[in-house]
């Protein structure tokens, strides 16, 4: 969702999506509404003075959590003559809390019905994205004489949105209003209060004291502060990168997100306005991302991440004994078991992916306890890795095959939509299926699994054994996988061992892992910033030229800062710093058209041809992963690498880029500081 | 013959250890409503220790649910989070221990589990 006109303020998994002037008029296809744990709390929220239509002069995002409003009543074509001025503040933390301020310019006395309609479809996340809309239970309203509730009810499943004033206000059943006189010059001011309540049969919220952080907002003005305190400093020479990475450490801190029930830790979300939960996949690359500079992220990513480690068998949520989970919610469709997000286990590479986090965490901080205490978790997850995922049998690869075939995911790797994994000839394969970047994670895994299993489990017998198992299945993969006619690895296999042997941005994880023959590397670096995959922007997630091909396909064509950031990483692993920086250059170019936000994904479009990032049609944004990709992109350039417990620094920028400076890296170093030049004439590597 | 309920219960108490609370502690006490009568399940853990009770002992977490509802997560026909989600179940005090002792439950008893294409055999 990419409204140009809506703002967008959030605390945690409550958030306001509305027009710019504040108003919410939500229909089946307008998201906006006040939401709250997976379910909208105000789907009307309108302003009128006098009967009349308020239209905005302008708005402030002041903070990722309150925004303001300048208005005037009536059109654009006479506000000019307005003779008030209406301001509405509003802030979410908890609650939602909006103030309005009237202003009477004129010189004389004016009579004012001020009147906010109000309302709630208590619509769930996934009904509105998906834009269902019959819901099974009964909506009410109530009105008392200091307060408004609206509700829902089915069951013992009950949601309620209580609004009150602190100026007396009339309540009916449509919202409320005030009767106000204005001398010149004096202004009237109130202050509403919207809460959201998820009541369970005792009256008990379903949230009670879980909240992170105080939801005041002076506490949590006080809490960003402290983030951004915490958190290195970025200077850099045009100001363009410091700025883009001041966006997303400010937008990292809203994205957190602290599940319930599990004590107020904090994650990343995966992203607003869809996905604001946790998230195996998503959570784990964020943390992988921001790492060099928000370390305590992925101590509690890894710790709820395993403490809901699956156990059992059960079919309807994929879950399998030792498998990390892919998405919580908690709204209605999943409480009734509509959606299995309660939770869903349905990706495959979470689970390699936690081991990967686990140990690229240690070599940073040299949180040895961690890894110790999340032994058994890596046990079992390496377990699920050889029992549970190789589903065609003896392949030694990871598959996927949904078994809940009705509401479960096809594809369960991180090109998660129905056509992603397809032929040459543009068909799509049957299932199970393995795609090529998780066989990396999963090699990736076991040769991080054996380095802690030696140097902290104290278990060189199993450490020998897991070295073993990633080189067999790395000569295994190089043989299975790679096309010869085209020089790169297949994107997946099909269960009787046939290639899916399109060009995609796929290969480039394969460089991260270290799967890939160092004699093959050459030549992926040279397809990832070939024509067909390189814009001039970033790495397309399908080759141009394949049939699927679509600039504008979500997982055939677009471009995802996220995993544009990974694959310059791999790049600058197997030594291609030039290649690296040619795509962290693209994609942070891209950023400055979106003000150092990244969306989640843009068109893959040749970069001459459109001269700017062309975003994706429904992209979500603020999203953690891209967020995080500017992170890793530094990371990348400035070459950070933790080596034998002090932090190595080997910067290879392109000459546009100037200086940067990095201050206060922390790690088991303490913190140390990192500076770099640009050098390298990336014009040279294109031509 | 005994029911899923105290089954579950009584394995519990068996077990003694039990390695996926090894990270757990505290006291959880399920309270089973079934009109004026209440029956109480308490579970002591201290970091993998597990001592099972039916006295109505103080607890950091109390679970409240009816009997039946009990009876089908014992049996593996409902699952507790969606439960809590529905409001079918309500939790009061500390979270997390139900969180950690929810996984103990057992699968739907028609899970079939992850199985392998060729060979036609479950993989467990």
């Amino acid at each position: 969702m990419a409204q140009s006109n809506t703002v967008r303020i959030l605390d945690g998994n409550t958030f306001v999506v509305c027009e710019d002037t504040g108003d919410i008029e939500a229909t089946p296809s307008e998201p906006t509404g006040l939401f709250s744990i997976d379910t909208r709390f105000l789907s009307t929220w309108v302003l009128t003075v006098n009967g009349e239509r308020l239209n905005s002069l302008s708005y402030d995002d002041l903070q990722y959590y309150e925004s303001r409003f300048f208005l005037v009543p009536g059109m654009a074509t006479h506000y000019v003559d307005a003779k008030l001025s209406i301001i509405r503040e509003r802030a979410v933390g908890g609650s939602f809390r909006e103030q309005i301020t009237i202003l009477n310019h004129d010189e004389k006395p004016v009579e004012l019905e001020i009147r906010m309609a109000a309302a709630s479809d208590f619509a769930d996340l996934f009904q509105v994205k998906d834009e269902i809309l019959n819901k099974k239970g009964e909506i009410y309203t109530e009105v008392e004489p200091d307060k408004l509730r609206l509700g829902y009810r089915r069951g013992n499943f009950r949601r309620e949105t209580i609004i009150s004033c602190s100026e007396e206000a009339r309540f009916d059943k449509h919202g409320f209003a005030f009767t106000v006189r204005l001398e010149p010059n004096e202004q009237w001011d109130t202050q509403v209060d919207v809460q959201t309540f998820a009541v369970g049969p005792g009256g008990r919220d379903l949230r009670m004291g879980l909240r992170a952080h105080s939801t005041e907002r002076l506490a949590l003005q006080h809490d960003l502060e402290e983030w951004i305190a915490a958190a290195p400093k970025v200077n850099s020479q045009h100001g363009r990168v410091a700025a883009t990475y001041r966006r997303s450490l400010v937008d990292l801190a809203a994205l957190r997100f602290s599940p319930l029930s599990l004590g107020g830790a904090t994650l990343p979300a995966a992203g607003l306005p869809w996905f604001m939960t946790m998230f195996g996949r998503d959570s784990i690359f964020t943390c992988l991302q921001t790492l060099p500079f928000t370390p305590d992220l992925s101590k509690t990513t890894l710790r709820i991440l395993a403490a809901l480690q699956g156990t059992r068998f059960d079919d309807f949520r994929d879950e399998d004994p030792g498998r990390i989970l892919h998405e919580m919610r908690y709204g209605e469709t999943a409480a009734f078991e509509e959606q299995p997000h309660s939770p869903y286990y349905g990706s495959v590479d979470a689970t390699p992916l936690f081991l990967v986090l686990l140990d690229e965490y240690e070599r940073w901080s040299g949180d040895v306890a961690l890894v110790k205490e999340l032994e058994p978790e890596c046990r079992r997850a390496l377990k699920w890795i050889d029992d549970y995922a190789d589903l065609v049998g003896n392949t030694g690869y990871i598959w996927y095959e949904r078994r809940n075939t009705d509401t479960g995911l096809e594809n369960q790797c991180w090109k998660d939509s129905w056509d992603s994994i397809s032929y040459r000839d543009g068909t799509l394969p049957p299932f199970p299926r393995a795609t090529c970047e998780v066989q990396g994670y999963a090699y990736d895994a076991k040769t991080r699994a054996a380095r802690m299993a030696r140097e902290f489990w104290g278990d060189p017998g199993f450490a020998d054994q897991l070295e073993r198992e990633a080189a067999q299945l790395k000569e295994r993969f190089n043989r299975d996988w790679w096309v010869a006619d085209g020089e790169y690895y297949a994107l997946a296999l099909d269960p009787e061992g046939r290639q899916c042997d399109v060009l995609s941005s796929n290969v480039g994880h394969l460089l991260w892992s270290g799967i890939v023959d160092d004699e093959r590397a050459e030549k992926i670096a040279e397809h990832l910033v070939g024509d067909r995959l390189f814009s001039g922007w970033g790495v397309r997630t399908l080759a141009e030229g394949e049939i699927r091909y679509n600039p504008i396909g979500y997982h055939n064509g677009a471009i995802w800062p996220f995993e544009n950031s990974f694959i310059a990483w791999g790049l600058r692993r197997y030594g291609f710093a030039e290649e690296a920086a040619m795509i962290a250059n693209g994609i942070l170019d891209a950023a400055t058209y979106f003000d150092g936000r990244l969306p989640e994904a843009f068109g893959g479009y040749q970069r001459e041809l459109t001269k700017f990032p062309v975003e994706y049609p429904t992209a979500c944004s603020p999203q953690a992963w891209s967020t995080g990709a500017p992170l890793l992109l530094l990371r990348t350039m400035l070459g950070l690498e933790p080596h034998e417990g002090h932090l190595a620094v080997e910067p290879r920028l392109p000459i546009g880029m100037g200086r940067i400076e990095v201050l206060d890296i922390p790690g088991r170093w303490g913190r140390v500081d990192a500076f770099a030049r640009g050098r390298l004439d990336l014009h040279n590597l294109a031509d | 013959m005994v029911d899923a309920t105290t089954r579950f219960f009584e394995d519990l108490d068996r077990r003694g250890f039990e390695p996926l609370l090894a990270k757990s502690f505290g006291t959880l006490r399920f309270d089973l409503h079934e009109g004026a009568r209440t029956t109480h399940w308490t579970i002591k853990v201290d970091r993998g220790r597990i001592d099972v009770s039916q006295e109505d002992l103080e607890a950091d977490t109390v679970v409240g649910t009816s009997p039946d509802l009990f009876e089908d997560m014992a049996a593996g026909r409902e699952q507790g989070i969606a439960a809590i989600l529905r409001g079918d179940m309500t939790v009061a005090g500390d979270p997390r221990l139900l969180v950690q002792v929810e996984r103990l439950f057992p699968g739907h008893p028609d899970a079939r589990g992850p199985r392998r294409r060729f060979s036609h055999e479950e993989v467990v």
